[in-house]
């Protein structure tokens, strides 16, 4: 769409199938997860190859239609046997479905063990990602737990709807505990992050209830947001 | 992954499902040589200041990132919830790499990094969103920018 307004472009493609179809002018497939279209986070040189390869395409003479594979895997897609999560959360029980009180007060007590991890990750990597929600974390658990009992709260945000608060503090929530869990160490893959995450934490099972709670609302804002938007396809079963 | 063998169900079939439009016409405009070109980057991975209000779902609104926005101050609000962001979290080049062009300016390997670059919302249905394609490349022309590299999350 850019090209056809007088500007050359090179589309990176995550998903073969799509970029086959869109005939981008130019395209470059990548075989790295979705989320990560320039391969391997902190390493310059190979986001750097993905980078070059991509805007090579600018100077083939002929075209359209050009597309390419890019021909690496990234390291961090392997499972990283020196890697285990530092954030110790055992003894630890997880509340009854609805009971609101016991979820706040058990995300309160998992928040205190992690939110130290989070903050050396802060350190490590000079930023956050957490902040959609624009709560902070122990405003979290007291207003989303409300909806565990098929209330719908009054939005704590001006602009936002009560059901797209809660969708963002369970981004907030996820991303603190990621960010925490690659606080030290080496990098893990993405798959021990999210089998230590869906698998081991509270959390986890909060954003479960709130999606169960979501599929028998009849709210259509948190109904959507909830039971679509909150746990990913793979995780709605505890493994 | 993204081979698509790789992608975990139920996500891998709800992506093969996804209605791709096939846009008319089959552009194409000559490109100068990457030493001479002036770069900017069109992410689809919802990337915004953080004291923005988050991309709504199925938006067709662009938004613009200047080239030394701070990567303190950028968040994703993507409406997907099944890609990778831990990534993202450990640097935002892996998605956007506002980094990785600077590197390249600054060798001589193409000529200048945009002043501006872009940010969409990528599960958006790309046929409502002709006029942020005009709006874009209104700016993309007022900049002299010779290329754009999208990127998708």
């Amino acid at each position: 769409m850019i090209e056809s307004r007088g500007v050359a472009t090179v589309a990176i493609g995550l998903v073969r199938p799509h970029i086959e179809k869109t005939k981008a002018p130019r395209g470059l497939w990548v075989p790295f997860p979705l989320g990560r279209p320039f391969g391997e986070p902190e390493d310059k040189a190979f986001q750097r190859s993905v980078l070059m390869h991509a805007l090579s395409l600018l100077e083939r003479p002929h075209g359209p239609v050009i597309l390419e594979d890019f021909a690496a895997d990234a390291p961090s897609m392997r499972d990283n046997p020196g890697w285990s999560p530092q954030v110790v959360l055992t003894g630890m029980a997880t509340p009854a479905a609805c009971d609101v009180a016991a979820w706040t007060k058990a995300i309160t007590a998992e928040l205190a063990k992690v939110i130290p991890h989070w903050e050396a990750a802060q350190h490590r990597f000079g930023r956050t990602t957490v902040g959609l929600s624009r709560l902070k974390p122990e405003a979290w658990a007291p207003f989303a737990a409300q909806f565990l009992t098929g209330a719908v709260p009054e939005s704590p945000m001006q602009g936002l709807s009560p059901a797209l608060v809660v969708r963002y503090i369970a981004d907030d929530m996820k991303a603190l505990y990621a960010e925490a869990a690659q606080a030290i160490g080496p990098q893990p893959s993405m798959a021990q992050v999210n089998g230590w995450f869906w698998g081991k934490t509270i959390a986890a099972d909060f954003l479960r209830a709130l999606r169960t709670a979501a599929i028998a609302s009849k709210h259509t804002g948190f109904n959507t947001a909830g039971s679509r938007f909150i746990v990913p396809g793979p995780f709605v079963e505890k493994r | 992954m993204a081979r698509t063998e790789d992608i975990p169900q139920p996500t891998r079939d709800a992506v093969l499902a996804l209605a791709m439009p096939e846009l008319p016409g089959s552009p194409w405009v000559t490109a100068k040589p990457l030493k001479q070109s002036r770069i900017a980057i069109l992410t689809s991975a919802a990337l915004h200041r953080r004291s923005d209000m988050p991309f709504p779902a199925g938006t067709a609104e662009f938004r613009e990132l200047p080239y030394d926005l701070p990567a303190t101050d950028m968040l994703m609000s993507h409406i997907s919830i099944n890609y990778d962001r831990n990534g993202f979290q450990r640097d935002i080049n892996i998605a956007y790499p506002i980094d990785r062009l600077k590197d390249l300016a600054a060798d001589g390997s193409i000529g200048s990094v945009a002043p501006t670059h872009y940010s969409v919302m990528g599960s958006t249905d790309p046929t409502t969103m002709a006029a942020s394609a005009d709006g874009i490349a209104v700016r993309l022309k007022q900049e002299g920018v010779d290329a754009v590299i999208l990127a998708p999350v």
